[in-house]
């Protein structure tokens, strides 16, 4: 039986919910507030590659014995272990596409995105809190560069500077994103597949987070695939899980800026 | 159709297709970049990949630059022994451990190199001829990288850093060699190359951290994946003493 342990339908939460959905899979659902600290809980689940992996906060997996988290490959792992279309082009080299994809966005998009919406929309939700209560949260959080993830956030690291500067570095992945879909209708090649609900979930937020780079002049073909992928039927059942009116307003923080710069 | 590999030593990103391409059994057409002589931001090379990283594969028309996804390509696309594991659990472990390999264990591990080993070696040469070279790097990332690492533009609490995660890595990496053979399981698989190309010298760059006292499980490993005659082939291409490091993996006479 699959478990998903997930919270609002918005960035890495929202890509197995999709994945899922283009399955038609039967799966149980364990909600938490991870902009709560809720998956700091002692009964949630954990193992060595879920405390340590890179996404910091984010969906688990529970099948069986195995927690899988990191959802790049969790959508692979629901690609090959779940009956139904796979999600995976069969054509190796369009296979790799995906692959390259999920890693480039990875370290290019699911490093930022979440620093901007944190900024936009965490920050001030942890401000109104009790700043003890907060700190005790923080401090408890193991292992240490996921608890770098929250401090930044508490102690205001984020500066406008600092967010113009992240903001910036969205100009090369969106001109690439753009580009691909110049040359083909979807990131992999000819057919939708885990790169594009992989891509999705970090590029929807961006025409309301950063409104200058993601726009209908200065990226039309993107703007043109959020709409074709948002019509999706299993992006609207995705969607009807959220408990909140704005679940795209839901962050935490992502994946950490690379160290070498 | 023919493949060519575009590579520097058999050593972290470059020899990851490299021994994956060997495992295979899959003869490919060797183009050796030396990367401190700035061969992968000269316009030839530029032309095979515009990013100007190492290392690059072609295989007919297309072009691969990615490395890890390079490598499930080679298993994908070419007859030889599987080196994925069929259970798709397995298959996650495998990725899961790439990546940590990749974005967390590998840029600390380089960091110290460059400190230590690399940048200054590198700053035999002019400055002026340096600072020409990054220039010519065509992403503004990756200059900043390599300003770093040529100049030594690292902070000391960024290498502390970096040594801190190079021990919990490494920690982490032995207990989980402790109740598994392999990276993903009971097969050998990606997870091993890339995991060996990664840390092959460790028992040498880090002797207080790896050594047969404190990490029995990844000394065995190591050994293991050093005597397959894949390896062995893959490491004979190199023309440094980097690559030569690997000699540490010889296993000595017994008692």
């Amino acid at each position: 039986m699959l478990e998903l342990y997930t919270s609002e339908p918005n960035t890495f939460f929202l890509k197995p919910l999709i994945a899922l959905a283009e399955k038609k899979a039967h799966f149980t659902t364990h909600y938490f507030d991870a902009a709560n600290f809720e998956q700091f809980a002692p009964n949630f689940p954990s193992d060595l590659p879920a405390s340590l992996q890179l996404e910091r906060e984010g969906p688990l997996l529970v099948d069986g014995g195995a927690i899988i988290s990191s959802t790049s490959f969790m959508l692979e792992y629901l690609s090959e272990s779940v009956p139904g279309p796979s999600l995976m082009p069969a054509d190796p080299y369009d296979a790799y596409r995906a692959r390259a994809w999920a890693q480039y966005l990875g370290a290019h998009l699911g490093s930022i995105v979440p620093v901007l919406g944190c900024a936009k929309y965490l920050q001030p939700q942890l401000a109104a809190l009790d700043p003890a209560l907060v700190d005790r949260q923080i401090a408890a959080i193991e292992p240490v560069e996921r608890r770098a993830g929250w401090r930044a956030l508490r102690d205001g690291t984020y500066s406008t500077a600092y967010l113009e500067s992240v903001a910036g570095r969205l100009a090369v992945p969106l001109a690439r994103i753009e580009k691909a879909l110049n040359e083909a209708p979807w990131l992999a090649g000819p057919d939708f597949s885990a790169a594009d609900i992989d891509a999705y979930p970090m590029l929807c937020v961006l025409p309301d987070l950063t409104p200058a780079a993601v726009n209908a002049r200065s990226t039309p073909r993107i703007g043109d695939y959020l709409a074709r992928i948002a019509a999706r039927d299993s992006v609207r059942e995705a969607l009807r899980t959220a408990k909140t009116a704005h679940p795209e307003r839901h962050f935490v923080p992502g994946i950490e800026a690379s160290r070498w710069g | 159709m023919s493949v060519t590999l575009y590579h520097w030593e058999p050593n972290a990103n470059s020899g990851k297709p490299m021994l994956t391409l060997a495992e295979k059994g899959v003869a490919y057409q060797s183009h050796y970049l030396d990367l401190l002589q700035f061969d992968q931001h000269k316009p030839d090379y530029l032309a095979v990949n515009p990013d100007g990283t190492i290392p690059a594969m072609v295989h007919g028309e297309r072009v691969f630059t990615e490395s890890t996804p390079m490598m499930e390509y080679i298993d994908d696309a070419f007859p030889g022994p599987p080196l994925k594991p069929r259970d798709p659990t397995a298959r996650w472990r495998m990725r899961w451990w790439m990546r940590f390999f990749d974005s967390y264990f590998a840029p600390s591990l380089s960091m110290i190199g460059w400190s230590i080993f690399i940048g200054p070696a590198a700053r035999q040469r002019p400055a002026e001829e340096l600072r020409a070279a990054i220039d010519r790097i065509p992403l503004e990332s990756r200059r900043i990288a390599w300003r770093k690492a040529l100049f030594n533009e690292f902070s000391a609490e960024e290498l502390a850093e970096s040594k801190r995660r190079v021990t919990f890595a490494t920690l982490a990496l032995e207990r989980h060699l402790e109740s598994s053979t392999w990276i993903a399981g009971d097969t050998y698989s990606l997870g091993d190359i890339n995991g060996f190309n990664l840390g092959y010298a460790l028992p040498l760059s880090q002797p207080d951290h790896c050594n047969d006292t404190k990490t029995p499980y990844i000394m065995e490993w190591l050994r293991r994946i050093y005597e397959r005659p894949a390896a062995r082939e893959t490491w004979a291409k190199g023309r440094t003493q980097m690559a030569a490091r690997i000699k540490i993996l010889e296993r000595g006479p017994r008692a």
